[in-house]
């Protein structure tokens, strides 16, 4: 009888405290009417205050959603579930109302590690998010680029020169050119004036370059041109891509959208649209060296290039076509000769296990493989099973390490003293910080290990035999999140 | 016998010295030199000035940018490189990575808006002689602090920032568009009457009363009828916004996103970006305007009164925009 009786008395005071809860939603709210719970993300008594309506769709709750970037509050599922358990544990305070909807709250507070009165806090959490992303401190070399202008064609290439091109300002007095090929010196390449713009013509490798106009001695980015972009050493600037691959795709000229899609690009679908042709599609862009596998997407449908016999295998029993820039290195493995396959695997190729199939030899298996500049690692895979290749310092380390090498290593790493040590290895940026990859070896009273470095910044450490020391040769040093410190080199700058 | 002695002479010689020394080295140091120098017993004020600081010296310098930073070359003694304009710092500041050998002093973080504002201990030093472009400073009193998450970010060499100190005697004109920018120190006898060139047509150019705080820009600014005290700050690529300011404030800003921020020491704090709408500086209505908005009680304590948010890039580099830290005027080229 009891349990009747308060269920009864519960279900009296439903109505009760719904009225309570809308009058708490009403003096929280004060002036915000009915017609406003629509969903909205505002601030209110140093709060961050989120309304959801009842009602609200699907649809809408994945556009707030996303707008407001707040993904990990997982919204849809407690509109479904009414469960706020999780939001509560994330700091939220949830109300809500079955006639109204929902009120999210959460006081903005402050963190005594963030504060804007420490210079270096300011500046970082300042800074524009992009930044930071678009210019990393490392592997930051350019895979690939294309321009995009509009108003106005590509600049035209003819031989090693390029005619870069202003278009209209034909009142003004002088226009001249000034970019990342000539050390940005002002009114120096003075533009020629032509019945429709400015020209100059200038002789340039291929690759990434950054430019401006002076239009009477003002600095202007090429407003014809999309692609902007600031070179964290000056404004922003106009960047031109001087290209080096000319992608060809012959008919298909009922086809709505043609793109081109790639490793270069992260096998993105509508990154690389390419221009109809009276024959067919193209699509000219720079590619840095190396091996580069790619199809294309035509209106949504991808295939390989038909044009092309260079293919390795993908991982839907397809093909990617492949286009190789720079030179070519062999890979070699001896011995194995009763392997049924062997297949090579490695960092630049993003560690795929079903694309580089060896060929064997009277010897052994090897593999011809296009690289640029770098550090690399890798591993070959014998009948399905990881094995490490024999004669490598790091066959017997047992620790997981790679092999791997270097093309053009630019900068030697030194490591004076440690005459007893057994292993000593580099480990830094460049190679993910990796403590036994890159074995570094005995030379005189030295151990020394040739990287390739981008330039700018990197950090960078030594590992011997198992502990992590900073270089004794180098003063210059900054502090790391486990209070050790690592040792900073500056290439270029 | 003669009451004073040749001893006697002598002592009362060397307090005479020490005392015109102390005197003429207060005459040489800029106003509210706060920082000072042990020698023997007797406490001489650290000098931020110049070889000559009754003359003027005027210069244009071209900066270049670390993303929306301004870099300025700089030499503090043997170490020439870029330093970022941070006129939210009050003091010089040396990046700890290539300062590491100075001498330093260890002081409680307390006073002059600290570096950490948590009570932290500082490293602090002298530089001896301190230059940018054809100005001089001798024996400045820096902060060394490690800077390489900012070299991380922006990808270029960071040798320390250029705090407000260095320019309270100056007239600082910036023009983003050429990428100069255009120092005055000025000499007291012209303290009333000098103004650079570019100001003599002022019907380019609009002038804002700032004030002078701890070392700190402030701008008057108003919002909703509520004056809001905002910092002006070079080093700042965004605006930013105190969340506990009154609600009125808030009903004047578009909510646009979240963010996570992450502080040097790996902890995290929630914030929000909007746009900023029906501010005035003076009289004059400005643009909508980014902000970040997040709590900013800690700066309180740090600077030691505070502030309600910070003006950064996104506002002053809508204009060609000139200072005068003597006469405490702002001008923005229209």
């Amino acid at each position: 009888m009891e349990i009747k009786s308060t269920r009864h008395n519960m279900r009296g005071m439903v109505p009760f405290l719904r009225c309570v809860g809308i009058i708490v939603f009403l003096l929280w709210f004060g002036n915000i009417s009915m017609a406003q719970w629509t969903p909205a993300y505002t601030i209110k008594n140093g709060n961050m205050v989120i309304i959801l309506g009842k009602d609200i769709r699907e649809s809408a709750l994945d556009s707030f959603i996303g707008k407001f970037e707040l993904f990990d509050l997982d919204l849809k599922n407690f509109v479904k579930t009414h469960k706020s358990d999780s939001l509560n544990k994330l700091g939220w305070n949830v109300q809500s109302d079955k006639e109204l909807g929902y009120l999210l709250t959460k006081p903005l507070v402050s963190n005594k590690n963030i504060n804007y009165a420490n210079p270096e806090t300011k500046i970082m959490l300042t800074e524009k998010a992009s930044f930071a992303e678009r210019f990393p401190i490392v592997s930051s070399r350019v895979k690939f680029g294309y321009n995009r202008f509009r108003n106005k064609f590509p600049f035209a290439i003819k031989d090693s020169f390029v005619t870069f091109f202003l278009k209209g300002n034909l009142d003004a007095k002088r226009v001249s050119l000034a970019g990342s090929f000539n050390d940005w010196v002002p009114e120096s390449w003075f533009m020629k004036k032509t019945d429709s713009g400015w020209i100059y013509n200038v002789k340039l490798s291929v690759g990434k370059f950054w430019y401006k106009f002076l239009i009477n001695g003002n600095w202007t980015t090429d407003r014809d041109n999309l692609l902007v972009e600031n070179d964290g050493l000056g404004n922003d600037n106009s960047v031109y891509f001087k290209p080096n691959r000319l992608f060809t795709l012959k008919g298909f000229t009922d086809a709505k959208k043609v793109v081109l899609s790639g490793s270069f690009n992260d096998w993105k679908a509508n990154e690389l649209v390419m221009n109809k042709t009276a024959d067919g599609w193209q699509l000219a862009i720079y590619l840095a060296d190396g091996t580069h596998t790619y199809r294309y997407v035509i209106d949504g449908k991808w295939v390989e290039d038909p044009d092309n016999p260079d293919h390795y295998p993908n991982e839907w029993g397809e093909y990617n076509s492949v286009i190789r820039v720079g030179k070519a290195y062999i890979f070699k493995l001896d011995g194995f000769l009763d392997a049924k396959q062997v297949v090579l695997s490695g960092s630049f190729n993003k560690w795929r296990r079903n694309e580089l199939f060896m060929k064997k030899t009277s010897t052994g298996w090897e593999f011809p493989y296009t690289l640029g500049p770098g550090n690399y690692e890798y591993k070959f895979i014998i009948d399905d099973k990881f094995e490490a290749h024999p004669g490598n310092v790091n066959v017997k380390n047992g620790a997981g390490g790679n092999l791997y090498f270097v093309i053009e290593p630019n900068y030697t790493f030194r490591l004076k003293g440690f005459p007893n040590a057994k292993k000593v290895y580099l480990t830094g940026d460049f190679n993910n910080w990796s403590p036994n990859t890159f074995a570094m070896t005995r030379e005189g009273d030295e151990w020394i290990f040739a990287a390739n470095l981008q330039p700018g910044k990197h950090t960078y450490k030594f590992v011997v035999d198992g502990k992590w020391i900073i270089d004794p040769g180098n003063k210059l040093w900054e502090q790391n999140e486990f209070g050790t410190g690592n040792s900073v080199l500056w290439l270029g700058q | 016998m003669n009451p004073l002695s040749g001893n006697k002479i002598f002592y009362w010689s060397l307090f005479l010295i020490a005392v015109a020394m102390v005197k003429s080295q207060t005459s040489l140091a800029s106003p509210g030199s706060g920082d000072s120098l042990m020698i023997g017993n007797i406490t001489i004020p650290a000098i931020s000035s110049f070889e000559a600081p009754n003359d003027s010296i005027s210069c244009v310098l071209p900066f270049s940018r670390a993303g929306n930073l301004i870099l300025i070359r700089a030499k503090a003694d043997s170490t020439e490189g870029n330093f970022i304009l941070d006129t939210g710092s009050p003091t010089l500041v040396l990046n700890l990575t290539y300062f590491r050998h100075y001498t330093t002093t260890v002081r409680t973080d307390a006073e002059e808006g600290g570096m950490n504002g948590t009570g932290a201990p500082v490293q602090e030093t002298t530089v001896k002689e301190f230059t940018i472009g054809p100005i001089v400073y001798r024996r400045t009193v820096a902060n060394l602090v490690n800077l390489g998450h900012i070299e991380n970010s922006k990808g270029v060499k960071v040798f320390g920032l250029l705090g407000m100190k260095l320019f309270r005697q100056f007239e600082m004109i910036i023009d983003y568009d050429r990428n100069l920018i255009y120092l005055h120190k000025i000499a007291k006898k012209e303290e009333k009457t000098y103004m650079h060139e570019m100001l003599q047509d002022s019907t380019s150019y609009k002038t804002y009363a700032i004030d002078l705080y701890n070392d700190k820009i402030l701008a008057r600014t108003e919002l909703a009828g509520r004056k809001l005290r905002l910092m002006i700050d070079f080093a700042a690529e965004t605006n930013v916004l105190d969340s506990r300011l009154p609600d009125i404030i808030f009903q004047n800003i578009a909510i646009s996103r979240r963010v996570i921020l992450n502080g040097i020491g790996g902890q995290k704090v929630e914030a929000l970006y909007g746009d900023l709408s029906n501010m005035k500086l003076g009289d004059d209505p400005i643009r909508t305007l980014p902000v970040l908005v997040t709590n900013l009680s800690n700066t309180c304590l740090s600077y030691e009164f505070c502030i309600d948010g910070i003006l950064g890039f996104d506002f002053l580099s809508l204009h060609k925009i000139g200072f005068n830290f003597v006469n405490r005027k702002m001008y923005i080229w229209k």
